[in-house]
C-alpha cells in the first residue's frame, strides 16, 4: 500500500480551542477513505488545512505525486489543482450567476495555457484550446445528465443538481485526489442512497483516491474502503468500516455514553 | 516647535470634524450594518436648509379654483438658535423617510448594494440641496457663525477662536453623550444587541425595525448638527466638499472597524491633525510642487493600517464570501440594468421560442445587433444634425469607455472600485506628457496614457488583494480623491494638448474615437469569452470556490484592475484630445460616483450596458442641454438617475429572474419536481456505469 496523502501530527488551535490536536493518518492510493466524527471533531478544519484555507500551527501534510512529494502546508489553495487535488464543499454552490456550461469551462482554468492577449485575439492555438475545453465540459455535463440545464445559471439548480454539477466539474478536472466534504448534505434521504453508486462509479472512472467527510453512516460505510474516526481534534481509531463501526470509542463519541467522558479523560 | 504647535489647533478642529462624521457613521453602522455614504450630503442638505431659514426663506403657496385666487406669500426668518430645532426636525424627517422607504427593503441586502444605494442617496441629497438652495457655495458670514469667531485664547503663539474651541467641545460632548447612551440607556443596549447579532436580538424581543428607525433618525440628526457646525467652521461649503470630508470620516470609522467609537474618534483626530500639519508645511515650502502630498501620505497611512489587518478592524465588518454584485440569497443585486439589457432579453426570448425558430435565424439576430450598432455609429455624423450634436457625440464615445471600465472591474470582477475617474485623469495626464514632454507623434500619446495607467492600477489593485467590499470602496474613493487633489491641479487650463492637423474637425475626431472605442469594446467582449473573463466571474461569485479550481485570486484581480484602468485611461486620453486640456470636472470623485451609479442603471454586468448608459446618460442629456440651453435643469439628471436606481433595485428581487424561469418551464417543461433530483442522480449513476471513454 502506497500512500497518496500523509497527514502527520497536525495541530491547529483557535484561541484556547484545540480544533486539531495532533492528527496523524495516511490515505492509501486508490482507496476511498471516510472521515467521520461528531460535530466539532475537526473534520472540516482538517479539510481546510489540506486544501490550504487554514494553515496548521504545526505538523506536515505530504502529498505524493508520481514524480515526487509535495508539502501542502504553506502552499496556496489555488496551486493544488495543478497537483491533481480537487475539493468539493459542504454547501454546493459553484459560481451562482454563471451558466452551468460556463461553470464547467471555468473549472478547467489550469488546463489552459494560452496567454491573455493570444486568447483575446484568438491566435496561437487559442481556438483549439477553447474547443477542447468546451468539448470536455459538454462531455462531463452529458455524463451526469445535466445537458438539458446547460444554459441555466448555477443558482437556478436544485441542491441535488448542483451536486451533480460539482461532480461534473470533478470529471472535467480529473483530479488524482478528491476531497469531498459531506456530499449528502442538503440532499434528501432517498437521493443519498442513489449517491452511493454514483460516487463509487465516479471514483472508478477517474481512478482517483477519495477522502470523504460524511455524516450519513450507511452511505459512508458502504462507500469507504477505510474509515478514520475523529473526535475533539484527535483520531480515535482507523481501519476497515466494520471494525471502526464496532469500536467502543466511536460508538461512545456518537451516542455520548458516559464512557466518552471517562476514556477521554484517562487516555489523552 | 512653536510653529508646529501653532498648526495644532487647526489640525485638532479638522480632526474634530472627521471624528464627528466618523461617530455618526459608526452609530448608523452599528445599528443597521449599513455604511452610510449619504452622510456628508445629508449634512450639507440640512446645513443649506438651516442657513436658508436663518437668511430668510420665501414661501409661496398659490391656488386657483373657480376663478378665485388664493395666495400666501411669506418670508420665514428665524434666529440661528431658533432655527436649530426646525433644522433638526427636518433632519429627523429625512432620516425617517430614508429608513422607511429606502433602507428597509434592503435590510438583508449585500454590502455592495448598500454602498450603491447610499451613494445614490448621496447624489440625490447633493442635487436636491443645489436644486432648492442654489448652486452657489453656502457662505456663513461672521454674524451667523455657530460661535463667535473672535479670539478666545492665546498661549505662546497658539491661538484659538471661540468657534474652534466650541466645535471641539461640542464634538467631545457628543462623544461622551454617545458613550453614555450606549452604556446606560435601554435603547442603547438594544442597539448594541442588534449590532452584535440581529437574529439573536430579535429572538430576545428587541425590535430590529424600531432600532433601525431610531438609528436613522438620530444618525440623521447628528448629521444635521455636523452639517451646521461644518458650514460655520469651513465658512464656504458645498455638498461635494462635505461629501469629501465624510470620506475622511469614513476612513476614521473604518480604522475603528465601523464599531469602535473611541478608535474612530482617535483616528478622526489623527487624520485631521496629520492632514492640517502637512498642509501647513506644504503651503510654506512649495504649494504647487507638493500639491496633494498631504492627502497622498494620509491615504498611504490608512492603506497601511488596513492592509496590516489588525483584528479589531475586521471584527465588526461583514466579510462576505461572494462580492454580492450578482444574486445572493437576499435576491437584491446590482444587475438593475438587466431590465433593459438586450443580451438578457435575447436569452429570455430564445429560451422561450428556442425550438420554434431555427438556429440559423438566431445566429442572424445575434450578428445583426452588433452590425446594426456599428452601422448606426458610423452613419450618425452623416445625418444633417445641428452643430450642437458633434461635441455630445464625441463625448458619448468617451462615456462608453468609462462605463466599460466599470463593467470590467465591478460587473465582471466583482470589486467595487470608485477609481475610474482617477484613471480618466491619469490617461489624460499621460497623453499630455507623451505629446508635450516626450514629443511623440500623434496616436502614441494615447498609448502613453494607457501605459501610465497600468502601474497605477496595479498599485490601486494591491489593496484589493486584501480588502473587499466596504474597505475597497473607501480606499478607491480616497485614491480618487488623492488623484483629484494631486494630479488634476498640476494641469491648468493653460496646458494645452494640440490635436494633429488632420483631426481638428470634431467630425473626423468622432471616427477616430469610434475606432478606439470599437477596439476597446472588441477587446472586452473577446475577453469575456476567454479563460480570464471566466476567471473574473468566478472570483466575483466565490473566491474560495474559484481558488479550489486553481484560479489565482491575486493575478486575476490585478489583471482586471489593469484592464479596467487601461480602458478608463484610454477614455481620459481621448477626452483630453477632445477638450484640448485636462479639465477637473471629468475625472474627480464625483465623476466616478455619478458614472458608477449610471453604469449600474444601464447594466453593470452586460457588454451592452455601456452602449445604453452612454446614450441614456451621456448623449441624451448633453444634447438636450445643448438644445435647450437650460442650465437650471441640470440637477434633475442625477436626481432621476439616483431615484431610478433605488426604485428598480427595491422592486428587483424576483423581477426578471422569475420571469426567466416562467418562460423556461413553459417551453421545456423542466419543472423542478421533488423527484427530479433523484432521477437525475440515478441516471447519472447509470451513465457512469458505461466503460470509461477517458
Amino acid at each position: 500500500m502506497t500512500a497518496i496523502l500523509s497527514v502527520k501530527d497536525v495541530k491547529l488551535a483557535f484561541g484556547g480551542v484545540k480544533a486539531l490536536d495532533g492528527v496523524t493518518f495516511d490515505v492509501p492510493q486508490g482507496e476511498i477513505v471516510g472521515l467521520i466524527g461528531p460535530n466539532g471533531a475537526g473534520k472540516t478544519t482538517l479539510f481546510d488545512c489540506i486544501s490550504g484555507y487554514q494553515r496548521p500551527d504545526s505538523g506536515t501534510i505530504t502529498y505524493y505525486e508520481n514524480s515526487g512529494t509535495v508539502e501542502l502546508v504553506g502552499l496556496p489553495p489555488h496551486e493544488r489543482v495543478t497537483h491533481g487535488i480537487g475539493r468539493l464543499f459542504q454547501q454546493a454552490r459553484m459560481f451562482p450567476s454563471v451558466s452551468v456550461r460556463d461553470v464547467l469551462r471555468t473549472v478547467q482554468h489550469r488546463r489552459m495555457k494560452v496567454g491573455l492577449f493570444r486568447s483575446v485575439l484568438g491566435i496561437a492555438g487559442a481556438g483549439a484550446e477553447e474547443r477542447d475545453v468546451a468539448a470536455r465540459a459538454d462531455e462531463a455535463l452529458e455524463l451526469v445528465g445535466l445537458s438539458a440545464h446547460a444554459d441555466k445559471p448555477a443558482m437556478e439548480l436544485s441542491t441535488g443538481m448542483l451536486r451533480l454539477c460539482e461532480l461534473a466539474a470533478i470529471v472535467a478536472v480529473r483530479p488524482r485526489l478528491l476531497l469531498l466534504d459531506e456530499p449528502s448534505s442538503g440532499i434528501a434521504q432517498k437521493e443519498t442512497e442513489a449517491l452511493l453508486p454514483l460516487l463509487k462509479r465516479l471514483r472508478d472512472r477517474l481512478d482517483a483516491t477519495v477522502l470523504v467527510i460524511e455524516h450519513d453512516m450507511p452511505l459512508v460505510m458502504g462507500l469507504a474502503d477505510r474509515i478514520v474516526a475523529m473526535a475533539q481534534g484527535k483520531v480515535l481509531t482507523q481501519g476497515p468500516p466494520a471494525k471502526v463501526q464496532a469500536h467502543p470509542d466511536v460508538l461512545a463519541s456518537y451516542l455520548g455514553t458516559r464512557a466518552t467522558a471517562s476514556t477521554n479523560g484517562k487516555r489523552r | 516647535m512653536t510653529e508646529f504647535l501653532a498648526t495644532l489647533p487647526g489640525g485638532l478642529v479638522t480632526g474634530a470634524v472627521y471624528a464627528l462624521l466618523a461617530m455618526g457613521l459608526v452609530f448608523i453602522y452599528k445599528a443597521t450594518r449599513v455604511p452610510n455614504f449619504a452622510y456628508g450630503a445629508l449634512a450639507a442638505l440640512v446645513a443649506f436648509f438651516h442657513y436658508s431659514l436663518v437668511n430668510g426663506r420665501h414661501i409661496g403657496v398659490h391656488f386657483n379654483a373657480l376663478f378665485i385666487h388664493v395666495g400666501v406669500d411669506a418670508t420665514v426668518r428665524l434666529p440661528f438658535w431658533g432655527a436649530i430645532p426646525v433644522s433638526l426636525a427636518f433632519a429627523a424627517l429625512v432620516g425617517y423617510l430614508m429608513e422607511r422607504f429606502v433602507m428597509r427593503p434592503f435590510a438583508r441586502a449585500p454590502m455592495v448594494t448598500n454602498i450603491i444605494i447610499t451613494l445614490a442617496l448621496s447624489v440625490l441629497f447633493s442635487a436636491l440641496a443645489q436644486q432648492w438652495f442654489g448652486a452657489n457655495d453656502l457662505i456663513v458670514p461672521n454674524g451667523q457663525a455657530i460661535f463667535p469667531r473672535t479670539s478666545a485664547l492665546s498661549i505662546g503663539g497658539v491661538k484659538m477662536s471661540w468657534e474652534q474651541l466650541g466645535v471641539i467641545g461640542l464634538v467631545l460632548a457628543f462623544a461622551a453623550g454617545l458613550f453614555f447612551f450606549f452604556r446606560f440607556t435601554e435603547t442603547g443596549l438594544a442597539l448594541r444587541a442588534v449590532a452584535t447579532d440581529r437574529d439573536v436580538a430579535s429572538l430576545q424581543g428587541v425590535s430590529v425595525r424600531r432600532v433601525s428607525t431610531i438609528a436613522w433618525v438620530f444618525g440623521s440628526m447628528a448629521a444635521g448638527i455636523a452639517g451646521v457646525m461644518l458650514a460655520s467652521l469651513i465658512v464656504s461649503s458645498n455638498p461635494s466638499l462635505l461629501f469629501i470630508l465624510s470620506i475622511w470620516g469614513f476612513a476614521a470609522a473604518i480604522i475603528g472597524g465601523m464599531i469602535s467609537f473611541p478608535i474612530a474618534v482617535g483616528a478622526g483626530f489623527a487624520i485631521g491633525t496629520l492632514l492640517e500639519v502637512m498642509r501647513h508645511y506644504v503651503s510654506k515650502a512649495d504649494p504647487t510642487k507638493f500639491v496633494g502630498m498631504p492627502e497622498f501620505v494620509t491615504l498611504g497611512a490608512v492603506i497601511v493600517i488596513l492592509a496590516l489587518r489588525p483584528r479589531w478592524i475586521f471584527k465588526g465588518i461583514r466579510e462576505e464570501q461572494d462580492s454580492g454584485v450578482v444574486s445572493r440569497a437576499s435576491g437584491v443585486d446590482l444587475r438593475v440594468g438587466r431590465f433593459i439589457d438586450p443580451v438578457e432579453m435575447y436569452r429570455l426570448v430564445r429560451a422561450a421560442f428556442g425550438q420554434v425558430i431555427p438556429p440559423r435565424v438566431w445566429r442572424l439576430i445575434k450578428l445583426a445587433v452588433p452590425v446594426l450598432l456599428v452601422a448606426v455609429a458610423l452613419a450618425f455624423p452623416l445625418f444633417p444634425l445641428p452643430e450642437f450634436w458633434t461635441f455630445p457625440l464625441n463625448l458619448t464615445l468617451i462615456y462608453l469607455l468609462v462605463i466599460l471600465s466599470f463593467v470590467v472591474v465591478v460587473g465582471w470582477l466583482g470589486q467595487i472600485s470608485l477609481a475610474t475617474g482617477a484613471f480618466v485623469a491619469i490617461g489624460g495626464a499621460g497623453a499630455y506628457i507623451g505629446a508635450n514632454f516626450l514629443h511623440l507623434p500623434f496616436p502614441l500619446p494615447i498609448v502613453t496614457g494607457i501605459l501610465l495607467s497600468i502601474p497605477v492600477s496595479v498599485l490601486i489593485g494591491l489593496p484589493a488583494l486584501r480588502l473587499r467590499g466596504l474597505h475597497l470602496a473607501i480606499v478607491t474613493l480616497l485614491f480618487g480623491l488623492v488623484v483629484e487633489r494631486a494630479v488634476l491641479p498640476r494641469f491648468s487650463a493653460a496646458s494645452v494638448l494640440q490635436r494633429p492637423s488632420f483631426l481638428t474637425s470634431d467630425r473626423v475626431l468622432y471616427y477616430f474615437f469610434l475606432a478606439c472605442a470599437a477596439i476597446a469594446f472588441a477587446f472586452a467582449w473577446r475577453l469575456s469569452k476567454t479563460r480570464m473573463g471566466r476567471a473574473f466571474r468566478a472570483i466575483r461569485d466565490s473566491e474560495v470556490v474559484a481558488s479550489a479550481y486553481g484560479i489565482q485570486p491575486v493575478r486575476t484581480k490585478l489583471t482586471g484592475f489593469a484592464i479596467s484602468g487601461g480602458i478608463g485611461a484610454l477614455g481620459g486620453a481621448m477626452l483630453t484630445y477632445q477638450l484640448g486640456s485636462i479639465q477637473a470636472q471629468y475625472g474627480g470623485v464625483a465623476f466616478s460616483i455619478t458614472w458608477l451609479l449610471q453604469s449600474v442603471v444601464a447594466g453593470i454586468t452586460s457588454i451592452l450596458g455601456p452602449v445604453i448608459g452612454a446614450v441614456a446618460f451621456g448623449l441624451f442629456p448633453e444634447v438636450s442641454q445643448g438644445a435647450v440651453q437650460a442650465a437650471h435643469i441640470t440637477f434633475w439628471e442625477p436626481i432621476v438617475a439616483s431615484v431610478l436606481i433605488i426604485v428598480i433595485m427595491a422592486i428587483n428581487p424576483e423581477g426578471i429572474a422569475s420571469m426567466a424561469r416562467f418562460l423556461r418551464t413553459r417551453v421545456s417543461a423542466h419543472d423542478v419536481e421533488d423527484d427530479e433530483d433523484l432521477d437525475a442522480i440515478k441516471s447519472a449513476a447509470s451513465e457512469l456505469k458505461e466503460p470509461a471513454r477517458v
